[in-house]
């Protein structure tokens, strides 16, 4: 008698769905991570430290997340719980507005520590370091936060400036910054440019993700291959496409 | 669905959910069909749709030259194929049309004896159905990019206007002239929409990527500038709030009322708390928009879960609101699509564009089972019969 009743009640929506949504299957790029921390971490295995010799925390973007964990809501919350117990810091990375930089935190902590050793704003930092990062989550500081909460007075946020830890975005309030980055900014910019004119300079502006690994470096592309590749697929800067051959990379008509 | 139809027959189910299911079903199934079409009347751009809320039977149509034409979307031959006819329409040789684009057209929400279309030729018209004469004109200094009104509003007959001026006028129906001005807005108003559920919260959008709630019996200004970053509030940054990163284009409230989306010439769709102004934080992805004027978009109502019709570049994409989730991107139009409308008795979409063309996406069906009839199989034999007969004298004809 249960079990009827078990039956009775659904099982939604007989109706196939018959329109694929682009998903792509297991590809030498996408193994499906679960999580969005499984995510990070596995990214951050593609970032390339000897390119900046150890002084940068491994950067990952926001974009490349989404490419990995496919239900972007899901992927939000996940960031933002990952965020709130303090794990990851997340960068308003300078070039777009969009594009957000993940780095965990112990990350972040040893190599600001290290790029500030023996300079003269390394008192300022490393109050910083101690009393507003474990406090203060968010991406953005502002001035009667520092002044009052925190107890930085104009002098020492200045330093902190300086030193590349804060920069500024509005009279009286900074976002959060790594220092040295400028570097990754620069090569990231130039390394989206060159992948995606990869696939621009294709006949019909399409590739196979296989053929495209497999082709010659450029010399703008210094972060590697399959870094960008993530970032434009979960950008969504260049349609997914899953054929027999593989995932196809195709830009938009619009 | 035969479990649905048994749980609501023994009472183990409300009613009310076979339909919603039956609903949603419908609308994942949705298509273009061979035998539904709209006639074609306009000669440029179809700007705007509106389908009347009484019936669903009417729905008007607004062009760029200017045209206003009436559909009725009932079927009643009795066969499959059927096209919308047009009932009317205010042509170019009619003495009141409007000069230039019409940009919103939209039934009075009481009864189909009126309506009331406002365009770039800085006017907004009230139109008698019956006889298809102006009724009323409201002037404005600045084009006209949206109005509408308030389809629950019982206590006023105010119908909010955006311009291109930085200020929403609200012109009451009732005494025919502007009744007062709403401030806030530093630049063009896009879109601007009543809420379902309150007769008196208005939401409007701006190109200053700012999307602002009102109540229009508060004389102080706004009640909420929607943030995106749901930040703090204090004093120094409320001017700093912005809904989106570019010009914020098109809005529409959930049919209960309870949730707000807007697009933004950034690429997002966003959808928002009603009540407190909160980001949900849905991620729906890329929804392309690059219109320099308002995006026209719709939700869907009465299906379980609701889902959003969004025009995007020439085809357009159903997400569900709640989730971000892409369910497909209905592909049919030649160029931009600029407008879309849902009926929801019947689960259909009806979407205007820049080919001039209406096009009807209906739910698929099952194609028909044959039936065991006698007689029904006796007819098509002869029929095939006579086909094959004609056939044959067809190409005896040809050989020789």
């Amino acid at each position: 008698m249960s079990r009827k009743r078990h039956r009775l009640v659904p099982e939604p929506f007989g109706l196939k769905r018959r329109r694929e949504r682009g998903d792509v299957e297991v590809d030498s790029l996408r193994g499906e991570s679960g999580s969005a921390r499984a995510a990070v971490a596995e990214l951050v295995r593609l970032f390339p430290r000897v390119l900046f010799e150890d002084a940068l925390p491994p950067i990952v973007l926001r974009s490349q997340v989404y490419s990995l964990v496919p239900d972007r809501t899901v992927a939000d919350l996940q960031l933002k719980a990952l965020q709130e117990q303090g794990e990851i810091r997340i960068i308003q990375l300078g070039f777009d507005l969009d594009a957000q930089g993940i780095i965990f935190t112990e990350d972040y902590r040893t190599r600001v520590l290290k790029a500030c050793d023996g300079r003269p704003y390394a008192g300022a930092v490393q109050k910083f370091l101690a009393s507003v990062l474990p406090a203060c989550s968010d991406l953005s500081f502002q001035q009667d936060q520092m002044t009052q909460t925190f107890g930085f007075r104009d002098p020492e946020i200045t330093q902190l400036v300086n030193a590349g830890v804060l920069t500024v975005r509005d009279a009286g309030s900074w976002w959060l910054a790594v220092p040295g980055a400028g570097r990754f900014i620069k090569y990231f910019v130039k390394g989206r440019q060159a992948v995606l004119g990869m696939v621009r300079k294709a006949k019909y502006r399409e590739l196979l993700l296989s053929e495209l690994l497999g082709r010659r470096v450029p010399a703008a592309v210094r972060l590697g291959l399959a870094y960008h590749v993530h970032d434009l697929i979960g950008a969504q800067l260049v349609d997914c496409v899953s054929t027999t051959s593989g995932t196809l990379l195709r830009l938009p008509e619009t | 669905m035969l479990g649905f139809l048994s749980a609501r027959q023994t009472g183990l189910d409300d009613p009310l959910r076979l339909q919603r299911v039956e609903s949603t079903r419908r609308v994942w199934g949705l298509e273009l069909n061979k035998d539904r079409d709209v006639e074609r009347i306009h000669g440029s751009g179809v700007n705007t749709l509106d389908i009347e809320p009484i019936e669903g039977r009417y729905m008007l149509s607004g062009g760029s030259d200017g045209v206003i034409v009436l559909y009725d979307l009932e079927n009643s031959s009795r066969q499959p194929y059927y096209t919308c006819k047009a009932v009317c329409s205010i042509g170019r040789n009619h003495p009141d049309v409007h000069k230039y684009s019409v940009e919103t057209v939209q039934w009075y929400p009481h009864d189909t004896g009126m309506f009331t279309s406002s365009s770039f030729d800085k006017t907004l018209k009230v139109w008698d159905t019956n006889t298809l004469q102006t009724a009323d004109v409201f002037n404005f200094e600045e084009t006209v990019y949206s109005h509408h009104m308030s389809p629950v509003a019982t206590k006023h007959c105010l119908v909010a206007v955006g311009t291109r001026g930085p200020k929403v006028q609200l012109c009451d129906l009732k005494s025919g002239s502007c009744s007062h001005i709403l401030q806030g807005h530093r630049q063009e108003i896009l879109a601007v929409s009543w809420s379902p559920r309150y007769e008196y919260i208005l939401a409007t959008a701006s190109a200053d990527s700012r999307a602002k709630l009102w109540d229009v019996r508060r004389a102080s200004g706004c009640l909420i500038t929607l943030d995106q970053h749901n930040g703090k509030r204090s004093q120094a940054v409320e001017s700093a709030n912005t809904a989106h990163n570019g010009k914020v284009n098109g809005l529409c409230f959930t049919s209960d009322g309870l949730h707000l989306l807007t697009v933004g010439t950034d690429n997002r769709m966003r959808l928002w708390n009603s009540s407190n102004g909160e980001n949900t934080l849905v991620n729906y992805g890329k929804v392309y928009n690059d219109s320099r004027k308002g995006l026209k978009f719709t939700v869907s109502c009465g299906c379980s879960s609701e889902f959003v019709f969004v025009p995007y570049g020439s085809t357009i994409a159903v997400y569900t609101v709640y989730s971000g989730e892409q369910i497909t991107m209905l592909k049919g139009h030649y160029k931009s699509v600029d407008c879309c409308v849902f009926q929801s008795n019947f689960q259909e979409l009806y979407s205007g564009g820049r080919d001039c063309n209406i096009l009807a996406w209906v739910p698929s069906l099952y194609e028909p089972v044959p039936d065991n009839d006698d007689e029904n199989c006796l007819q098509m034999n002869e029929l095939l019969k006579t086909k094959f007969l004609s056939n044959l004298h067809f190409e005896d004809i040809f050989a020789f």
